[in-house]
């Protein structure tokens, strides 16, 4: 999949959204930003839901609006797929009569799975016959993704599908779209704003605030850029280290914060910490908040560590020392 | 009057099965006579024929006005809501000049299809149907202006066009407000009067509705009793479609309520 935004602009209200990209991925694309910073107007906009002021929309060399020279594709002949936040189901369907409302348009070209295949796979079987008002808001959001999948898209754009689910089940999910995303060689472009779930899922990444488009790539590059870390709240500022430095992680990448990170000047033994990384001391930043930001250079890449000045004292942590960091498996 | 030829039988079937045996043509047929059954079923007739013709039209103007805005849009509401504000004679009269056998369009409907609307239950029905359009259209589109937009969103990244959209979500959605609507226009039309007599004038057994009989009676010495019993009739009709619609109305909110 490919998706170029050329200088596109769209006006909505007193919001105005800018966008100039390009994304080729097969797998899941992160949208992250902060709340308002337009990340669900721009899915819309690619969705043919907005009209382009100006610029263009382009997806796998097919124009699908230029504004300058006035085509645009209406939404329900992109090969676009949305799931929306709210999940919008149809409350004068069944669940059944939901997702095959999906599987009766697409186009026979296009190989996807049937209602009752996707219901397996979603774990939703049991609900086929329930009308929709008595579904709880995670059935609701499985029923959604399901019904686009079934729909065949060229490409599946996500409005935080997730929002309703917590904990497990939110974990659960996540997994869920990045193997259906394989399964079904389906690329996605996911909204987000938790910082977990940004790179938990991603491995491209497009990051906005305030109606822009500021930077666009691999999950890794972006989110090793010394901006992104002002897109965050103070408390979740970390680094994102690659799954492969996690054993046993099924996920793109994790976000270890600085606030859950533990260092040591000497190597820590007997303790029930599940990840201890060896590094050398790279920068020490001091914070308004009267904290310590530490970075530590590590074979995992860098891990950023808040400790106290005091703390910062004690171990006699400077530039280039080694010192060790400790993360709880359940921090992570 | 003959007693219930049904209830004869009660003492020795079960009660169920005496008041199946008893369906609702029986009753009526034993409640009134021949002359009020005919005026009842051609008001019956007429008022059903007008739900029929002005439910497309209703839809379609209702489906146009809940849009956000349009050029022209003030006009066709005015259009709409016209027959609400006119006196009904007035409707009937233009419906004369308009579709009448002197007019040039009655006269290509004479020629070409045999279709003659002044003095036939066709005539009448147009005249109801022009009369109870505003209510309709009315229901209708409130029903269309209160489906959330998002589920014509959520229908279009399914890959549905406008009309596609339009018959699969629209109307399912506002079903509860078109069947509203037919059935006040119904109960409505069972009392017009103004334009159908107008228009399609008191013909019996052709185009007499209720109200055009009640008033045939009042006008004639001597049938005072069959004035009253013809206002009782067409009370209870018009009581009954409007609790029906009520009913309806509830049970489709019910059932789309998420």
């Amino acid at each position: 999949m490919t998706l170029v935004l050329r200088e596109a602009v769209v006006r909505r209200g007193g919001f105005r959204l800018a966008a100039d990209f390009e994304i080729a991925s097969e797998g899941v694309t992160v949208v992250f930003g902060p709340s308002g910073s337009g990340k669900s107007t721009l899915l819309a906009t690619i969705a043919g839901l907005n009209r382009l002021e100006t610029g263009s929309v382009t997806l796998n060399g097919r124009v699908l609006e230029d504004a300058f020279r006035k085509t645009r594709v209406p939404t329900h002949a992109r090969g676009i797929g949305l799931v929306f936040q709210d999940a919008r189901l149809f409350p004068h369907l069944t669940v059944r009569g939901n997702v095959a409302y999906a599987e009766g348009r697409r186009p026979a070209a296009r190989n996807a799975p049937l209602t009752d295949e996707i219901a397996r796979r979603l774990e939703f079987e049991a609900l086929l016959d329930r009308p929709v008002r008595n579904l709880s808001g995670g059935e609701r959001g499985r029923v959604a993704l399901a019904r686009a999948i079934v729909s065949a898209p060229e490409l599946l754009l996500l409005d935080e599908p997730f929002a309703a689910l917590d904990g497990k089940r939110r974990r659960d999910y996540l997994v869920l779209l990045r193997e259906l995303s394989r399964e079904q060689g389906v690329p996605m472009m996911v909204v987000t704003h938790q910082i977990d779930d940004a790179a938990e899922l991603a491995a491209q990444m497009i990051t906005m605030q305030d109606g822009r488009v500021i930077a666009h790539g691999s999950a890794g590059d972006v989110m090793a850029r010394p901006d992104f870390l002002g897109l965050l709240d103070q408390r979740d500022i970390g680094v994102r280290l690659p799954a492969s430095a996690l054993a046993g992680r099924n996920a793109e990448g994790v976000w270890v914060r600085a606030d859950s990170v533990l260092l040591a000047s000497e190597e820590p033994r007997g303790i029930s910490a599940r990840h201890v990384w060896r590094g050398r001391v790279a920068s020490v930043v001091r914070e308004a908040a009267a904290d310590v930001l530490v970075s530590l250079a590590t074979d995992a890449g860098y891990i950023l560590s808040r400790i106290t000045p005091e703390a910062l004292a004690d171990l006699r942590l400077e530039e280039g020392a080694t010192a060790w960091a400790v993360v709880k498996a359940h921090a992570l | 009057m003959t007693s219930l030829a049904c209830t004869g039988n009660a003492s020795v079937l079960p009660a169920t099965m005496a008041l199946r045996a008893c369906d609702g043509r029986d009753m009526v047929r034993a409640m009134l006579t021949a002359a009020e059954l005919q005026i009842l079923s051609t008001s019956l007739g007429v008022a059903g024929r007008a739900v029929l013709f002005s439910l497309p039209v209703a839809i379609a103007f209702a489906w146009a006005l809940s849009r956000r805005s349009f050029p022209g849009k003030s006009v066709l509401d005015t259009i709409a809501h016209l027959p609400l504000v006119l006196p009904p004679v007035l409707v009937g009269y233009m419906l004369l000049l308009g579709l009448g056998a002197q007019s040039p369009l009655g006269a290509w409907l004479k020629s070409s299809f045999g279709i003659q609307l002044v003095f036939t239950a066709e005539g009448a029905a147009i005249a109801t149907a022009v009369m109870a359009f505003p209510l309709m259209v009315r229901a209708i589109r409130l029903s269309f202006e209160a489906t959330d937009p998002g589920i014509f969103e959520a229908a279009s990244v399914l890959r549905a066009g406008p009309w596609d959209r339009f018959w699969s979500t629209t109307l399912p959605l506002a079903w509860p407000g078109v069947l509203a609507g037919a059935v006040t226009a119904f109960a409505a039309g069972l009392g017009e009067f103004g334009a159908g007599i107008t228009f399609a004038s008191n013909v019996e057994g052709e185009t007499q509705t209720l109200p055009l009989a009640i008033n045939a009676a009042l006008n004639t010495p001597g049938r005072d009793d069959m004035a009253f019993r013809l206002a009782m009739i067409s009370l209870v009709a018009a009581i009954t479609g409007l609790v029906l619609a009520e009913m309806l109305q509830r049970w489709a909110r019910r059932r789309l309520d998420a």
